[in-house]
């Protein structure tokens, strides 16, 4: 289940996935950024968002929602503001300007802790731990907190500590930021790539589940 | 290292050409930027289609073209550009200079090949 907002994108309504909005939402402002020194920065940003609109509507082909797919299609269509390209009508000292304005505000890439919801033994504090710096197995930051719990017993409280207050990596974009991979079209797409693939698994897991409750059955 | 420059490169002289086109697109009747984007996707010549509402911004600043509202059947009013009379005096000139340095590339390109041929 998918929680689903409604949007005004350009003028045309949308019912769009928690996740895809907030990839669509990231892509604008990353646009906006880039051309935030531009006077026509929101005449741009409204252009843009029209012909957007317009690709959702081709993709979706009457279907009612939009999802990350789409959004990734159209995102590869419309293109990273970096390739936009450059402004021959413009100051090149302005325009160095904008470039360091955009690298300030553009889409997040540092590293962030969170909690992994894909491996998790008890609430997935080690694993983000774990992500956050880099090792690759998490068992060893699992065996930490284990020793800390027999000295002392700090293991526990710092874990239910942890626990409340590093939030959990639900969407795709905080499970790249988890990694510290950037949040690029590139990634996320392969992300969603990575997930749709582990879908497509547990579907045909189910799907033999079924089969052999069905022979049972018989 | 040579990739990213030759990417370069070709970025560079795609934009200027980008900007001809879209202005003489836009000279013989007054566009939509989804029609335009369309041409110029049949003439593979803009890569990923956000290059253009920069582009169309920048030329309405510089008045080479403004744009009117039209209503739409399917959706929100519509911007359509046309070109202005400071754009076709503009893309007059960009043309002649188009000529000249294809004039340019052809001749030196024959010669290349005439020197092979010679030797």
């Amino acid at each position: 289940m998918n929680k689903t907002v409604s949007i005004n994108l350009g003028g045309y309504p949308f019912h769009i996935n928690e996740d895809a909005f907030e990839y669509v939402h990231q892509y604008l402002e990353s646009i906006r950024n880039h051309f935030s020194a531009s006077d026509g920065c929101d005449e741009i940003l409204y252009d843009i968002e029209v012909r957007m609109a317009e690709l959702f509507q081709e993709h979706l082909k009457g279907r009612t929602i939009v999802s990350m797919k789409e959004v990734d299609e159209v995102v590869q269509v419309m293109g990273k503001p970096e390739d936009f390209g450059a402004e021959p009508l413009e100051q090149p000292s302005y325009q160095q300007n904008r470039d360091k304005s955009y690298k300030k505000g553009s889409i997040k890439t540092g590293k962030r802790l969170f909690r992994d919801p894909d491996d998790q033994k008890l609430a997935g504090v080690c694993s983000g731990i774990s992500a956050y710096f880099g090792i690759d197995d998490p068992v060893w930051v699992r065996l930490i907190f284990v020793l800390f719990t027999f000295f002392g017993g700090f293991g526990v409280m710092t874990y239910l500590v942890l626990w409340f207050i590093v939030p959990e990596a639900v969407t795709s974009s905080d499970k790249l930021a988890m990694k510290g991979e950037p949040t690029t079209v590139e990634n996320i797409a392969k992300k969603v790539e990575e997930e749709i693939n582990e879908l497509g698994d547990k579907i045909s897991e189910w799907g033999k589940e079924f089969g052999s409750k069905k022979k049972r059955h018989r | 290292m040579s990739d990213v420059k030759l990417e370069n490169t070709k970025a560079q002289m795609r934009k200027g050409i980008l900007e001809l086109c879209v202005l003489s697109i836009i000279s013989k009747e007054a566009s939509y930027p989804t029609d335009i984007i369309n041409e110029l996707k049949e003439a593979k010549l803009i890569v990923v289609e956000g290059t253009l509402y920069p582009l169309l911004n920048r030329l309405k600043d510089a008045s080479l073209l403004e744009y009117n509202w039209r209503e739409s059947k399917s959706g929100p009013p519509r911007k359509y550009y046309q070109i202005t009379e400071s754009g076709q005096d503009f893309l007059t000139s960009l043309k002649e200079t188009w000529e000249d340095l294809n004039q340019a590339v052809n001749y030196s390109q024959s010669k290349i090949k005439q020197n092979e041929q010679n030797s």
